[in-house]
């Protein structure tokens, strides 16, 4: 049987670090799991650096970091949640946003506003207007900036309401896949 | 739509199938074995399954961080030189979660195939 030099597995143990992984549960898991694999290899006459290049590709899609976020995201999943994309979550924001203008214009439209309930909601929702201003535009700046500038919230992110956290955001689409 | 395929991968049963298992595989193979070690469970499904499932570290492992936050498992380490072997095995709560699990699955087989009608009918 095959066994890897320290060196071999210090060097393991670092690409694994560098590819993100930051819970030293995974890692050592990791660590463990790729060393096994790697020895397979060359028991059967491979090289170190191929078999390495090889085993890591196989294990994740885009980033070896994805395991990281499906971990936290599988711990983090207790009690009422909610997991939406990130086009929801940003319609969702805006909506709150929206939602008292929407109100106001609808009961004015059915003349349901009180009589003389037209001089405070006016001063309200003029006020309203100028501090929500701000927030949208924000919001319409995050929602719409490409991918490569790095945004907030990613595309193809999950981002989770409740479940043991108030908001957090998984920038990888691994999330919701487990039981 | 997400990447269930690179979790779990099979050459048999759609990714749709397998959705929501996995916790329950994993229960139930710690529960039939003392104790047991990541390689050592992929090994072992893709053995007792003919090859038909196998479960990728980029399922396991994250799946297996969340028992043990759940405290479902513990752990046992060895090093073996330079690295660390984690065993897990069974915690009480996680014993009676692996039979809760197997029940809850077990019971939904039987609904599938009477739903199905998979004991009279040949597909």
């Amino acid at each position: 049987m095959a066994t890897l030099t320290d060196e071999q597995v210090d060097f393991i143990a670092r690409a694994i670090r560098a590819h993100g992984i930051r819970l030293e549960g995974l890692q050592d898991n990791l660590l463990d799991h790729i060393c096994i694999l790697v020895e397979q290899g060359m028991e059967q006459g491979g090289n170190f650096e191929e078999l390495l290049a090889k085993v890591f590709r196989s294990c994740y899609r885009e980033n070896l970091y994805e395991l990281e976020e499906e971990a936290l995201f599988l711990a983090s999943v207790k009690g009422p949640r909610l997991v939406l994309s990130r086009t929801r979550f940003f319609w969702l924001l805006i909506g709150v946003f929206l939602l008292p203008f929407v109100l106001y214009f609808q009961l004015a439209f059915f003349h349901c506003l009180p009589t003389n309930f037209d001089v405070m909601p006016a001063v309200f929702l003029r006020w309203y207007l100028v501090g929500s201003v701000w927030p949208l535009l924000s919001l319409l700046v995050i929602f719409f900036t490409p991918e490569r500038f790095d945004p907030l919230i990613p595309r193809h992110a999950k981002i989770l309401l409740g479940g043991g956290s108030l908001i957090r955001v998984f920038r990888y689409e691994a999330c919701e896949v487990s039981a | 739509m997400h990447w269930y395929f690179m979790y779990i991968s099979s050459m048999v049963y759609s990714t749709e199938l397998l959705k929501g298992t996995l916790k329950t595989i994993v229960l139930k193979l710690l529960a039939d074995n003392k104790k047991m070690y990541g390689y050592e469970i992929t090994q072992r499904v893709k053995e007792v399954t003919g090859d038909k499932i196998q479960i990728t570290e980029g399922a396991l492992y994250p799946t297996l961080h969340a028992l043990e936050a759940d405290k479902l498992v513990t752990i046992e380490v060895e090093y073996i030189g330079k690295r660390v072997r984690k065993y897990y095995s069974l915690s009480p709560t996680g014993k009676a979660r692996a039979k809760e699990k197997v029940s809850e699955l077990s019971s939904f087989i039987q609904t599938m195939t009477v739903l199905l009608d998979l004991k009279t009918k040949s597909i």
